[in-house]
């Protein structure tokens, strides 16, 4: 399913090859090379998705978020940067964005993003009230109780808010620094596996004795929860 | 118009203007001084005649005159005038102006008496009688008319004196304002970024000039610091990026050449993880430069550090379990709140703690605690490695100051030099200690950051 998205980036090479990999994944792709042509574009309110660099020429990206909010549109934004410090990316979210990325980054990465904020916008019910399933697996955010084959799994706060997010991305995939900003609400770059080791920790209580495995490896991109 | 120049003015001019404050003040009170004796003393005389008159008449008038003329000093005004002003009786040649038809009272005039050539000033009394006739008496004013003359001319000329004696002064001072500066100024000229160890000389007479030059040459200190400190870094971060682009640029070659496509896969995926490590290595030298610019500090907010220690030893706990080691965290009993950057600090403490398990696990534990304080709050890591010896650990926190030189290891060399940054940024320090065995970090956090915002 192709959605709508806007590509406001002025380095032409980068451009088309983000338009050419959303465009394989079926999402149709406008694009602008700077910020008057993106606000001018993005107020019409039609797109599913806003993909808008920090650094343009004319109105500078936050500007034009700020515009687009104050305008009342809402479309969800992700804010492309090659100003990488936490100090920065902290910035780049109070500004009204809804995810931040910096460059470089990889295609996967951007994607998995992507993919993230488009399954946000399309599921706007109050997530506290469902229950979700992947397979035989079945969490209720209400209680934070967790099941798999009808038997309740044993898991510590941190991997309860870790596999909550999995399921909320269910059959998507989901990067390390994803889960860091998520799950822990960092937003620096650890030198270590530290995420992959709490990642493995939860696959072990989730999948550990049961026939087919759940939690998911994707190379060279992250994890997914699938069943 | 030159700085000396105005300042000689300047000071001239106050001089000028103090001693003329004083000199004003005496030349008031002496010349009233003066002026108010012989006006007592003619007011008198006046009085003196119209009672004569009152009491005696013409006649007794006549004789009071006559007695005057004969006894009195010569000093002495007396005139007896018709009312259409020729002289009935008296000394008096001639009046200027004529006063006798002005109003009575006290005046000032030119006269001249009767037997003298020139006219001389004059202080008078004018009474006008029932008969219309003038009655003019008073003091040929000359004695204290002549101290007031004298006292003018020595008063001007204690002004122009004074005025040269100030513009001399503030040549003088001009002149050493100007040669103090100008040393000041000759050293500045001569430091360049070549060279930055021209030092301003310092007398010991500890005056404000001397903490000008003191306080010059302590920035002189601070930059040739600091540029020395760039360019070690620079050097530094030369080298260490030459090794990751050479592997990055052979990966490359060898994906190229490579036949088989998952070799080549294979060898692609190593260029991503080679570029990425290089990336890390930019982003923490730019974190490093934005942390000590100080951008971070409009992000400041207030939090609880026992809580954000618990969340990264609750983070980093399978981490050192995994490499062997055992993480041990005692929560604050009470929140512990400090005024700062979370995000930053949080990354400040996870290198720290990153480190402690990249370099302490072999010692089986470490703890992370925090120290409340009322001025400072202390967080420490503490492992049981092999530490670092105290004469190696100012290098251990310099960027890129891995103390083993093998390059394959998965830490860029700057953890502790952004962890110190962002101490920085919170007015705070980094400390490396001895944990007997093992080495210790602290981070010392002035409590009073929220007033230095």
């Amino acid at each position: 399913m192709g959605r709508k998205i806007l590509l406001v980036e002025d380095d032409r090479e980068t451009a088309t090859y983000l338009a050419k990999g959303l465009g394989q994944e079926g999402h149709s792709v406008e694009q602008a090379n700077n910020g008057q042509d993106g606000l001018f574009r993005a107020t019409d309110g039609s797109f599913d998705l806003i993909i808008l660099d920090r650094m343009l020429p004319g109105i500078d990206g936050v500007s034009v978020l700020k515009a687009l909010r104050a305008a009342h549109i809402d479309t969800p934004v992700l804010i492309l940067s090659a100003l990488a410090s936490v100090g920065d990316r902290i910035e780049g979210l109070q500004s009204g964005s809804d995810d931040y990325l910096t460059k470089p980054f990889s295609f996967a990465e951007l994607l998995a993003r992507v993919n993230a904020l488009l399954r946000r916008r399309e599921s706007r019910v109050d997530p506290t009230e469902h229950r979700l399933t992947v397979g035989d697996l079945e969490i209720d955010p209400l209680s934070r109780t967790v099941k798999r084959g009808g038997k309740k799994l044993d898991l510590k706060p941190r991997e309860y808010l870790l596999l909550e997010y999995f399921a909320r991305n269910e059959g998507r995939v989901v990067t390390r620094t994803m889960l860091l900003e998520q799950v822990w609400d960092y937003h620096f770059d650890p030198g270590t596996n530290v995420i992959d080791v709490h990642v493995s920790r939860l696959r072990r209580k989730l999948d550990e004795g049961y026939d087919k495995p759940l939690l998911h490896t994707v190379r060279g991109a992250g994890y997914m929860l699938a069943a | 118009m030159p700085t000396t120049l105005r300042i000689a003015l300047l000071a001239g001019l106050l001089a000028l203007l103090s001693n003329l404050a004083v000199i004003g003040f005496i030349y008031l009170r002496t010349h009233d001084d003066a002026v108010a004796t012989v006006h007592r003393q003619v007011i008198e005389q006046g009085k003196v005649l119209a009672d004569v008159y009152r009491s005696g008449g013409d006649e007794a008038l006549d004789d009071a005159i006559a007695d005057t003329m004969t006894y009195a000093d010569p000093q002495t005004v007396i005139a007896l005038l018709n009312p259409d002003r020729s002289e009935i009786k008296g000394n008096l040649e001639s009046l200027r102006p004529p006063l006798a038809a002005g109003p009575e009272g006290y005046h000032t005039a030119l006269v001249r008496l009767r037997g003298q050539t020139t006219p001389r000033e004059a202080a008078l009394v004018v009474n006008r009688l029932p008969t219309g006739q003038w009655l003019i008496s008073g003091r040929i004013a000359g004695e204290g008319f002549a101290i007031r003359d004298t006292l003018e001319r020595s008063l001007f000329i204690a002004v122009l004196v004074a005025g040269l004696l100030g513009l001399l002064c503030g040549i003088v001072t001009a002149h050493y304002v100007g040669t103090r500066i100008s040393s000041i100024a000759r050293v500045a000229n001569r430091i360049s970024p070549r060279d930055l160890s021209q030092r301003i000389p310092v007398s010991r007479s500890g005056d404000a000039f001397d903490l000008l030059a003191t306080q010059i040459n302590a920035m002189l200190d601070r930059i040739s610091g600091l540029m020395e400190e760039l360019r070690m870094l620079t050097d530094s971060l030369a080298h260490d990026l030459r090794s990751p682009v050479s592997r990055l640029r052979s990966a490359a070659h060898a994906a190229a050449e490579a036949s088989d496509p998952a070799e080549q896969e294979e060898l692609l995926g190593s260029v991503i993880r080679q570029a990425d490590a290089l990336m890390r290595i930019l982003t923490a030298v730019l974190e490093i430069s934005r942390s000590e610019s100080l951008t971070g500090r409009k992000q400041f907010n207030w939090f609880d550090v026992g809580e954000l220690a618990a969340e990264l030893a609750e983070m980093y706990d399978p981490l050192a379990d995994e490499r062997g080691a055992n993480l041990e965290y005692d929560r604050p009993a009470r929140p512990v709140p400090l005024f700062g950057h979370r995000q930053l600090l949080a990354q400040a403490v996870s290198n720290l703690v990153e480190n402690a398990i990249r370099y302490g696990s072999t010692g089986g534990e470490i703890r992370v605690h925090v120290e409340p304080g009322d001025r400072q709050i202390r967080v420490e890591v503490g492992d049981r490695g092999p530490g670092i010896p105290a004469n190696r650990r100012d290098e251990a926190r310099r960027r890129f100051g891995r103390l083993d030189s093998s390059r394959s290891d998965e830490g860029a060399g700057l953890g502790l030099a952004l962890a110190e940054a962002i101490a920085h940024l919170h007015d705070g320090k980094l400390k490396l200690a001895d944990n007997g065995p093992g080495l210790l970090t602290i981070l010392e956090l002035p409590v009073h950051a929220a007033r230095a915002v």
